[in-house]
């Protein structure tokens, strides 16, 4: 191994996916800030921007730029949706007892997941298991030479985008009134109902919220990927999650970094190893985590109802 | 009266016709394949091209003094079912040789029983190392990547290229693949940079490409389907890397180039059985099977056309007094068969069957036959 050019592009090849990763964790972090639990549905929301995403494309052949806005609303359409079908129901007694209740709140685990399938599923039957081209002047794919370094102009796109992201809902959380409620809510869902905050509609923004962020990952990824299929929202999916617990669960700019750290990692264990052991890598850094950091890199420990 | 003489007319009609059909001896076929189920649509192919040629075989002439029938089986791509089929097939002492079935796991299931009792096995696609060592009973008209490694691995150093690197998918098609083109590439004085795995759903081979470009190969051959195919060239594309790609016949799908646009341009492949071949018997079936069942052949109807066709020139071989013994001889002398898949030759000892397959590339948006290296 020699650190030469072909090291430094690993390196940037790492980032590139590292930030494909931490696209989505950052709407799963959120999420699960909220709510305290695993939202499986996520990695569809994320498919469900792709595929909107490309029937607009083919339909009406819209700038680039027309198309964010019409994914992010059909993002939190679905966000709101899946808070409607998969977690209200479990929150709808409101004494202390069902609030404190880790069988209602894990439920929407399993919840979550069926919906998840189901809307998998569908959209297999509807567009069929294969890959779907994009329309190749849609495709964020155009080399970009930096040096010797050669780079996608899709992952400067998606680099860009997950800055913006993060700066934008740092922004919302510690600036905004709303960002106060999603941080009272995340805190104490209780306590926060007691000082009379909305929590339902708390919740229901938050989801609005992260899934607008995953349906935006999903296309932008399509876009720089060529090929969305109903499949795309797993393995991101899988490592996302693997990113938010390495930085303590709840901490969105810790998940950003442990997406980036698992990227980089992957792309340099390439070197050492055959590519195929790159999963190991990942869970190896996990269990790394979990045994020396169980609070996880960047999390502060907190009560947990 | 008159009744009478109608009764001894049609009798005598009867009579006649059943002498012509005396003379006339049926040699059956017996052909299994999943015809309903989730797999229905490939036994639906193997039957539609097996129409096709049986109707051309009779037609031809080549056997005098016998009239050749296939009859169809529906397995359910189900070894019970098949082992069934494979009894019943066996009870019926019409029928001298079989073909089917689909997939490996059903056609072995199958040739179990075919390999007790004594009945010649062909199947149009069980590829699977370990289906033609049932017994000398089984033929297969598929290649499989231990043929088609040392295949392509001759291409390439025919082409002057002397070195590779070689990444495949990591399951136990791709490991055959790697072992397939790693030893005929050595075998030639070749010399492999790097072979690396990726597991299957991957997506992202940027890592993998970096790798590999450091060493410089002068090629690099791809074990993997058109999904990750496509990825890969884009990816090799966006990363500045020239070196020229090779890949195996799975890659051969439009899918591969409707998703990989101008980064898979100049890859290179070989395959049995291409639509645009300008070979005659080629553009003869695929006309043919358009006019009668409004759809292109793709690769599994061309396996069962010349399955079919492999199968009755060896009845034709071994004579209007065929028997199982003399019909599985005949498959084994099999030498040059002329089929759409190429021509296709059994090796006596393995059974595994040699074809010239037609070399391809990716040229201005379609796979083009190259013709010399």
């Amino acid at each position: 191994m020699v650190f030469d050019v072909f090291f430094l592009q690993q390196v940037i090849n790492g980032l590139s996916i590292g930030c494909v990763y931490a696209l989505m964790a950052i709407g799963f972090t959120l999420i699960f800030g909220v709510l305290n639990v695993v939202n499986f549905a996520h990695g569809e929301v994320y498919t469900i921007g792709a595929f909107v995403g490309l029937m607009v494309i083919t339909a009406l052949a819209p700038p680039l730029l027309a198309v964010v806005p019409l994914v992010l609303a059909v993002g939190a359409v679905s966000g709101v949706g899946l808070e409607r079908i998969a977690f209200r129901p479990f929150r709808r007694f409101t004494d202390e007892a069902s609030q404190k209740s880790r069988a209602m709140r894990e439920a929407t685990l399993l919840s979550s997941l069926a919906v998840s399938i189901v809307t998998r599923e569908i959209m297999m039957h509807i567009f069929g298991g294969d890959m779907q081209g994009i329309p190749s002047g849609y495709l964020l794919q155009q080399p970009v030479a930096i040096g010797p370094i050669m780079v996608a102009s899709g992952s400067l796109v998606i680099f860009a985008t997950s800055a913006v992201m993060l700066g934008a809902l740092q922004f919302l959380l510690y600036r905004t009134q709303t960002g106060l409620g999603i941080r009272a809510v995340s805190n104490n869902q209780l306590g926060a109902r007691y000082v009379g905050i909305n929590t339902d509609r708390t919740i229901v923004t938050t989801f609005a919220v992260g899934s607008m962020l995953g349906a935006t990952a999903g296309i932008l990824v399509g876009l720089y990927d060529g090929a969305i299929s109903p499949h795309m929202g797993f393995a991101p999916g899988v490592k996302a999650f693997v990113a938010m617990v390495m930085g303590g669960l709840s901490s969105i700019p810790g998940a950003v970094a442990c997406a980036l750290l698992l990227g980089v990692s992957e792309s340099i264990a390439t070197e050492f190893l055959s590519s195929g052991w790159k999963d190991l890598i990942t869970y190896s850094l996990l269990v790394i985590t979990l045994v020396f950091f169980p609070q996880g890199l960047f999390g502060h420990g907190r009560e947990r109802a | 009266m008159r009744k009478n003489a109608i009764l001894g007319a049609v009798l005598g009609a009867m009579l006649a016709t059943t002498a012509v059909q005396a003379a006339d001896r049926e040699i059956v076929i017996g052909y299994q394949a999943p015809l309903s189920g989730d797999r229905s649509q490939y036994g639906e192919m193997f039957r539609n091209a097996a129409q096709i040629k049986l109707e051309e075989f009779n037609a031809s002439g080549k056997l005098a003094g016998a009239k050749v029938a296939i009859t169809f089986e529906d397995s359910k791509d189900d070894p019970k079912e098949a082992r069934n089929i494979a009894h019943k097939f066996l009870d019926n002492s019409k029928i001298v040789g079989v073909i089917g079935d689909f997939s490996s796991t059903v056609s072995m299931a199958a040739g179990e029983i075919y390999a007790a009792e004594k009945m010649p096995q062909l199947s149009q696609t069980a590829s699977h190392p370990d289906f033609t060592k049932l017994s000398p009973w089984q033929f297969r008209n598929i290649t499989t990547q231990a043929f088609e490694g040392p295949y392509n691995a001759d291409w390439i150093i025919a082409a002057g290229k002397k070195t590779a690197a070689v990444i495949y998918i990591q399951n136990d098609w791709g490991i055959s693949a790697l072992d397939g083109f790693v030893s005929g590439f050595k075998a030639k004085g070749g010399k492999i940079t790097a072979t690396e795995a990726f597991n299957p759903g991957n997506r992202d081979f940027r890592s993998i490409l970096t790798k590999v470009a450091r060493q410089k190969p002068d090629v690099i051959y791809l074990a993997m389907f058109y999904e990750e195919g496509a990825a890969f060239a884009q990816q090799r594309e966006q990363l500045g890397i020239k070196i020229p790609l090779y890949g195996t016949s799975s890659l051969y799908s439009p899918k591969l180039i409707e998703l990989g646009r101008e980064s898979v341009e100049g890859l290179h492949l070989a395959t049995t059985f291409t639509p645009d071949n300008p070979d005659p018997a080629v553009q003869t079936f695929v006309k043919e099977y358009a006019a009668r069942f409004k759809s292109e052949p793709g690769m599994f109807a061309a396996q069962a056309y010349d399955a079919v066709g492999i199968m009755l020139d060896a009845v034709a071989k071994a004579g209007p007094s065929v028997t199982r013994e003399s019909l599985r001889d005949a498959l084994a002398a099999t030498t040059g068969y002329p089929g759409v898949t190429g021509a296709t030759s059994f090796d006596p000892v393995t059974r595994e069957p040699a074809k010239a397959l037609a070399k391809m590339m990716v040229k201005d948006g379609r796979f083009q036959v190259v013709t010399g290296p």
